[in-house]
């Protein structure tokens, strides 16, 4: 691979690159999927390809191959270049990357057990046995579990000397009970939606998780959701859970801070941002409670690695501190413009795509309080607990969730189930109405985040713990 | 066999050829002990030209396949993918589908095998679009730039052009090739306070006249500047295609495929005859409408057929896959998902009846209402109910007295799909294609005048 690698980088300086980097992505992939006791998905996925990036008279090139091999990296070298080329004759500025000492490293995802050398029949037979669990539920109609491991191995090369390999192994595991009533479908998931918690790590994630042991709860909870009254409309104190909090993150703290955003490189399809330059360092975005950070060194979130896609070491950065916005995700290209360096945020999904600014783990710190505590110390309010819907607009300031589950809170109690609960607002305001955030302090791992043209899947993380909100509308979508 | 060293792309050519195609699927056929086997090939050529702040920021170029291997032991079946095309990387996924084959549970929803049927052609090929050059796309893109930057306006976009070919092949003699083109130019131009957006997608990249195209985004941008603001409620709206495209696109996954409804999650479960929107809704799935981007035959190799969804507001039909139409008693649609299929089949290209209004009638014939040129970020609340909420984006203007009189700051809503059709006051006369680049379907729709549109809360731009 590193021979394939240099003759890419070697091809590229010739035809004129200033700058050349090559990126060899070995990848495999399995899925297994059990819906009512039966395997509905068995599938393995292997991929192996070259990128290669280039700058020629101060604009991006791009070419990427399925075919790694000699012929291929010399025509993806030539065709990147020649792109560049093209660029050029319509870029304003020339590309100014920061600084970087090239880095030769190898480095690799801890891992206590290897998922792709556990038995297909072993991980059938979980699964099986978790399914059978929910369907003693006879209101449940579909009960639906998954595993799902992915491993990458890459090597990363530039021109100015960096040679990089690293092996990423990321796992995920869950269950779905899906319970139908008179004109009413509802659904639980364990321990989170989107299919489950995804983690980097191996098998001991889903031993972690005990899928059967929580399949009777899941699949009793969808069931009592068919009769649960509706979360009524209204403004009241909200309780999110760590799972619901992870995505509110990620949608209203992770998106608007990534700087690539903010300049406009993605305004015809992700969108801008709310966090305008002359926001940094100034604007009251939450309250003194809310601390986020962007750490790609924490243990067992999908955003850990050593070394981001442009070869900048991980890092751990501040976003939000006592509740002022404080810093973006950035590169190599977009860190200049505000005077500093890469905070290596770089990711592309395969070889096939560029990197760009993504979310690694966006972790908001944990507080002092129990969830317990915080219930017994709210008078009147709902908790609100694990995302079924999501949306916030182009600029990641008006949004709207909604989550599986939901119970009233009086006088301290949780009381009653609450189904179709939703919630809505504006992300500072929002943020400033956090007046508690618990203990119970999770790195949930987010399987599908959308961004890009060609539009690329990244998987990142969110540091979460439970959190109180006041003066929230709920209901919303369900009035008249 | 290797995968071909020529440049396909440089000469205008599919990635595959027909020859091509069928010689490495019948070596991948060839190394497997299964059985049965099939197996998807499918091959994308695939460039873009990317522009922010008026200039070119990101140009790509990529060449991917993927070849997936079903085997078949029994009734034990196990697939395995891989997106090299030597031999080395046929022979293993071969090996690997038969392994992960013979240590799977019998499989009682598996359909038997099918007996190989013809489909109709589809002509889908440009050459030009498959031929065209970074230095084209960079030409086209560059008046629109210029004529952004001239007039104070910032522009972002992106052109494509990408060249496919989806080959299918079976151990019991089927083959089925097809080559097609895409091409999409979308152009978002933006003033400080307002912006504007258009979007148009076509086989033949020479029909997206991007310089025109992007004088709509611009106008539109011109055209919302000071936007005022209106209060959450229920307004008459006009809805130009790609909005409304982006509303029925939910219904596809929300249960007009059979899986879903076998399954008793689709909108339609238990209401199959029965009126569920308005007497004035034709939706039908349609591979062979020329606005679309059909395929002639799906990932099982089935022929498409068009199919009838909903007609005149009454629920008719699901679409199917060979395994939903085993247990439905009936034929396949020919609407099968690539292997596995974990969702079952959907419908890949709706077409929704047109009327006979010009966009300019619908907002002449509106005393007060909000015309809306895209919905942004749209998810389901409520699957039963088809409830969705999203953004407006891009272009919300005020109408009053049957004219566009300002721009309007973006409004959320929460609608049911079904509801909103029902209370459609009009069809317009011209329909765009929209190709959801996310889940890989098309939806054909035209622009609506909708009543009691309900919006529920508004942004501060």
């Amino acid at each position: 691979m590193h021979e394939l690698a240099d003759r890419a980088l070697n091809a590229a300086q010739l035809a004129g690159a200033t700058y050349a980097d090559a990126r060899l992505v070995e990848s495999r992939s399995q899925l297994v999927e059990v819906k009512n006791r039966r395997p509905s998905a068995l599938q393995e996925g292997a991929g192996l390809g070259l990128g290669v990036r280039v700058i020629v008279d101060g604009a991006w090139g791009f070419a990427a191959s399925a075919a790694a091999d000699a012929v291929e990296a010399d025509r993806c070298a030539a065709l990147a270049c020649r792109i560049a080329r093209a660029s050029a004759r319509f870029r304003l500025q020339p590309v100014v990357l920061s600084p970087l000492a090239p880095q030769r490293a190898s480095w690799q995802t801890p891992v206590a057990r290897d998922p792709f050398e556990v038995s297909l029949a072993d991980k059938i037979e979980l699964l099986v046995r978790a399914t059978g669990a929910m369907q003693a539920e006879p209101a449940v109609k579909v009960a639906q579990g998954a595993l799902h491991f992915w491993e990458e191995r890459k090597l990363f090369a530039s021109s100015e000397g960096a040679r990089i390999e690293q092996r990423i192994v990321h796992s995920g595991a869950g269950l779905c009970a899906y319970a139908r009533g008179d004109d009413d479908l509802q659904w639980r998931s364990y321990p989170n939606s989107f299919g489950g918690q995804y983690e980097a790590a191996g098998w001991e994630l889903v031993e972690r998780l005990d899928l059967p042991g929580h399949a009777a709860e899941t699949a009793a909870t969808a069931a009592a959701l068919l009769t649960a009254p509706q979360c009524a409309p209204g403004v009241t104190t909200v309780i999110l859970d760590g799972a619901q909090m992870s995505l509110q993150i990620h949608e209203s703290c992770g998106h608007p801070t990534e700087l690539d955003r903010v300049l406009g490189h993605e305004a015809n399809f992700a969108g801008t941002s709310f966090l305008t330059t002359d926001q940094l360092d100034t604007l009251r975005y939450g309250s003194a409670v809310v601390n986020l950070v962007a750490d790609a060194t924490a243990p067992r979130g999908l955003g850990t690695f050593a070394f981001d896609d442009e070869g900048v070491p991980a890092q751990k950065v501040d976003l939000v501190r006592e509740g002022r916005f404080v810093g973006y995700l950035t590169s190599r290209e977009t860190a200049p413009l505000l005077g500093q360096a890469s905070n290596g945020t770089m990711r592309a999904e395969s070889w096939a795509h560029i990197p760009l600014i993504r979310m690694t783990n966006i972790n908001l710190e944990p507080g002092p309080w129990t969830l317990e505590a915080l219930i017994g110390d709210t008078d009147d309010g709902i908790l609100m607990a694990t995302n079924r819907s999501w949306s916030i607009d182009d600029r990641r300031y008006n949004f709207q969730f909604g989550t599986e589950v939901g119970w009233e809170i009086r006088k301290g109690k949780r009381g009653r189930m609450l189904k179709n609960c939703t919630y809505t607002g504006i992300t500072p305001q929002f943020w400033n109405q956090c007046d508690a955030v618990c203990d119970d302090w999770e790195i949930w791992g987010t399987p599908n985040c959308g961004k890009g043209q060609p539009s690329q899947s990244m998987r990142t993380a969110q540091g979460a713990a439970s959190a109180r909100f006041r003066g929230i509308q709920v209901g919303v979508g369900y009035g008249s | 066999m290797s995968a071909p060293v020529s440049d396909p792309a440089a000469a205008g050519r599919a990635p595959l050829s027909r020859d091509e195609a069928r010689g490495l699927l019948s070596e991948a056929l060839a190394m497997s002990a299964a059985d049965r086997t099939s197996v998807v090939l499918e091959a994308r050529d695939e460039s873009l030209t990317r522009f922010a702040n008026n200039e070119i920021h990101q140009n790509v170029t990529s060449r991917q396949h993927t070849l997936t291997l079903q085997a078949i032991v029994g009734r034990r079946r196990g697939i395995a993918s891989t997106s090299r095309l030597d031999s080395s990387a046929l022979r293993q996924v071969a090996d690997r589908a038969l392994a992960l084959a013979r240590l799977s549970p019998e499989d009682e929803g598996l359909p038997p095998p099918a007996a190989p049927a013809e489909a109709p052609p589809l002509a889908a090929f440009v050459a030009a679009t498959a031929g065209c050059t970074p230095e084209e796309r960079a030409t086209a893109v560059g008046p629109v730039t210029r004529a952004a930057a001239a007039r104070g306006l910032n522009a972002a976009g992106a052109l494509t052009t990408a060249s496919t070919a989806l080959a299918v092949a079976d151990s019991h003699g089927l083959f089925a090739y097809h080559p097609a083109t895409y091409a999409n130019f979308t152009c978002t131009v933006r003033a400080p306070d307002s912006s504007g957006w258009v979007d148009r997608h076509r086989r033949d990249w020479r029909e997206l006249d991007a310089a025109a195209l992007g004088e709509v985004a611009i106008r539109k941008a011109e055209l919302s500047r000071d936007p005022g603001e209106v209060a959450p409620g229920r307004y008459t709206v006009v809805l130009e295609p790609s909005a409304v495209a982006e509303l029925v696109a939910f219904l596809a996954w929300l249960g007009l495929g059979a899986q879903s409804e076998q399954e008793g999650r689709s909108f339609l479960s238990g209401r199959m005859g029965q009126s569920i929107t308005g007497a004035g809704v034709t939706l039908v799935d349609d591979a062979f409408d020329p606005r679309s981007f059909g395929r002639p035959f799906d990932h099982e190799g089935t022929p498409r057929r068009r199919v009838t969804l909903i007609e005149n507001g009454t629920a008719r039909a699901v679409v199917h896959d060979r395994r939903t139409a085993l247990k439905a008693g009936v034929e396949s649609t020919g609407h099968a998902c690539p292997p596995p299929a974990v969702e079952g089949p959907i419908p890949y290209d709706l077409v929704l009846a047109t009327g006979t209004h010009a966009l300019e009638e619908l907002i002449a014939s509106t005393e007060r209402g909000v015309l809306v040129t895209r919905f942004w970020y749209n998810r389901v609340v409520d699957a039963r109910r088809t409830l969705i909420t999203g953004m407006t984006r891009d272009g919300t203007f005020l109408i009053e007295e049957g004219r566009l009189t300002r721009g309007l700051r973006n409004l959320r809503f929460n609608e049911s799909v079904l509801e909103v059709l029902a209370r459609a006051e009009a069809f317009g006369r011209d329909a765009e294609p929209t190709q959801f680049d996310y889940v890989g379907n098309c939806v054909v729709a035209p622009a609506l005048k909708v009543g009691e549109f309900q919006f529920t809360g508004v942004t501060r731009f």
